[in-house]
């Protein structure tokens, strides 16, 4: 568990620090997505989240979901490559969540990875998270989490 | 200092105008083009936000008898009506230009720096939170934007010589909205500059006080530019996708998941009457609209609580209503924050079915 200016950035998840999301292997050799704290931060009160549809493949980069707060709408970039397998269906109901939960009931949508170990060599997690995340901050001219 | 460009779009459809938003986002987020200012007109168009539906927004009925298009932003917020008596204008920039990712923060700048240049013109314009431009409590200008990785693109409306019937008509609003007295009551939160300034203001001016605004909040001089070779190309993808029914339909969801509901309340402050547009997905208010026989003073602070209560999580209703009136004075007689609460309580405890349609 790391915890960078105030915001919770998990250590043992992967990030594109770049596009602000997360990964998660699962054992089921799915990937779960999601936006960041600090990119809910920086978003503010998301009331709008629309997945990809289940079937479609998204390429690296590419929108996985589009979200909306503060009339403000954007995509969440898939950080792998792959196939949508299944989307949090709850967020329709609740798109608070992504702000509240960001790691855990927030999450966006699971994908079936088109090449996992190629695309996560270029994600960063472990000991590097916190760095990584502080250097964006930083260049962002971000103030924390809950300043 | 930093050159950015400006350039003029003229009059177009709606598919053409949201095509536009995309290709220039996607040029900037590119590199391909520098921080540019748009302007832009539409030919009669209702805008759907992004993520909203328009069964559930607009009387489509209404829009097909008057020949007016149906659309979809690629932008947050609301439905609007958008016609040649409007000027939309729009920014695209890097968000290296604003030394901040808070797109709170970000909003808030451009829209303060696009009331000054309204203000410019002979009116106090003055940023609303959350994404409006008022004069005197009167909305003059609304706004939304859009980002792609580090390009966002931010765009306002300005109210030249609005037609207010028109919009509510397009709009899906209560029926009792459309009398000659409420139109009348919409006319008076809505501010159009060529009533405020007693003549219509030249279009030129009004771009030329817009530029020099952005120029002076970003610190840069735009120069006048076309679109580019680049533009155009990704313009005409964008336009195959967009000007479809699937990009209309995209968010499909039936008016009766958002019903509008009315009660009106005697209370000792006087008769308050509430219609409240409320999304039963998110459990969610989006809009209400309180008259009736009572005194408040500033008249404005009605006004200003129904922006402050949109898209509102029910769960919050009360504390929203009580912060915004420990936030203000607000002379109502012996009309109390709570009998707000009460009578929109009252109206959603009804059964939710819809009430128009």
């Amino acid at each position: 568990m790391a915890s960078v200016k105030g915001c919770n950035i998990p250590d043992d998840l992967y990030y594109n620090v770049e596009t602000n999301v997360w990964a998660r292997k699962e054992g089921d050799g799915t990937v779960t997505i999601g936006m960041t704290a600090y990119a809910a931060a920086l978003a503010g009160q998301v009331v709008s989240c629309t997945p990809k549809k289940v079937g479609r493949s998204v390429d690296l980069n590419k929108s996985a979901a589009t979200v909306e707060s503060g009339k403000w709408v954007g995509p969440v970039k898939a950080p792998v490559s792959g196939e949508v397998v299944a989307i949090n269906d709850a967020l329709s109901s609740a798109p608070g969540t992504i702000n509240s939960d960001p790691y855990g009931s927030g999450w966006m949508v699971k994908m079936k990875p088109a090449n996992w170990d190629a695309d996560s060599a270029a994600l960063i997690t472990g000991g590097a998270v916190a760095a990584a995340f502080e250097t964006k901050m930083n260049a962002d001219g971000f103030a924390g989490c809950g300043a | 200092m930093n050159h950015w460009r400006v350039i003029d779009t003229g009059l177009r459809p709606a598919a053409q105008n949201i095509a536009l938003n995309r290709a220039l986002l996607e040029a900037r987020q590119a590199e391909e083009i520098p921080s540019t200012l748009r302007f832009l007109r539409f030919t009669p168009s209702a805008l759907l936000g992004y993520h909203q539906s328009a069964e559930q927004e607009l009387n489509l009925d209404y829009c097909r008898e008057q020949g007016i298009a149906v659309q979809r932003r690629i932008t947050g917020g609301g439905a609007i009506y958008f016609d040649d008596t409007q000027i939309g204008w729009e920014l695209y920039l890097h968000k290296r230009d604003l030394g901040t990712a808070d797109m709170q923060v970000i909003s808030q700048r451009i829209c303060h720096a696009a009331a000054t240049a309204i203000s410019a013109l002979g009116v106090d314009a003055r940023f609303r939170p959350r994404n409006d431009i008022e004069v005197d409590g009167r909305k003059i200008s609304g706004t939304g934007g859009a980002f792609d990785g580090d390009a966002l693109m931010f765009q306002g409306t300005l109210l030249i010589e609005f037609d207010v019937e028109k919009m509510l008509r397009v709009l899906r609003i209560p029926a009792e909205k459309l009398s000659d007295k409420a139109i009348e009551s919409a006319r008076e939160r809505v501010a159009n500059l060529k009533d405020l300034l007693g003549r219509r203001p030249d279009a030129s001016v009004v771009r030329s006080n817009i530029v020099e605004a952005f120029e002076s909040e970003f610190g840069v001089e735009f120069s006048d530019g076309d679109l580019t070779l680049s533009e155009h190309r990704r313009y005409q993808a964008a336009l195959r996708e967009i000007d479809h029914p699937d990009w209309v339909g995209l968010i499909n969801r039936p008016a009766a998941d958002m019903p509008i509901v009315e009660a009106a309340q005697k209370f000792p402050g006087g008769l308050l009457r509430v219609a409240v547009t409320f999304d039963r997905q998110t459990m969610t208010i989006r809009q209400v609209w309180f008259t009736g026989d009572f005194f408040v003073n500033p008249r404005r602070s009605i006004a200003d609580l129904e922006a402050a209560l949109r898209d509102l999580p029910l769960d919050r209703l009360e504390h929203k209503i009580e912060s915004f009136f420990a936030g203000r004075q607000v002379d109502m007689l012996t009309l109390r924050p709570a009998d707000f609460v009460a009578v929109v309580r009252l109206a959603l405890s009804q059964p939710l079915m819809a009430s128009n349609s």
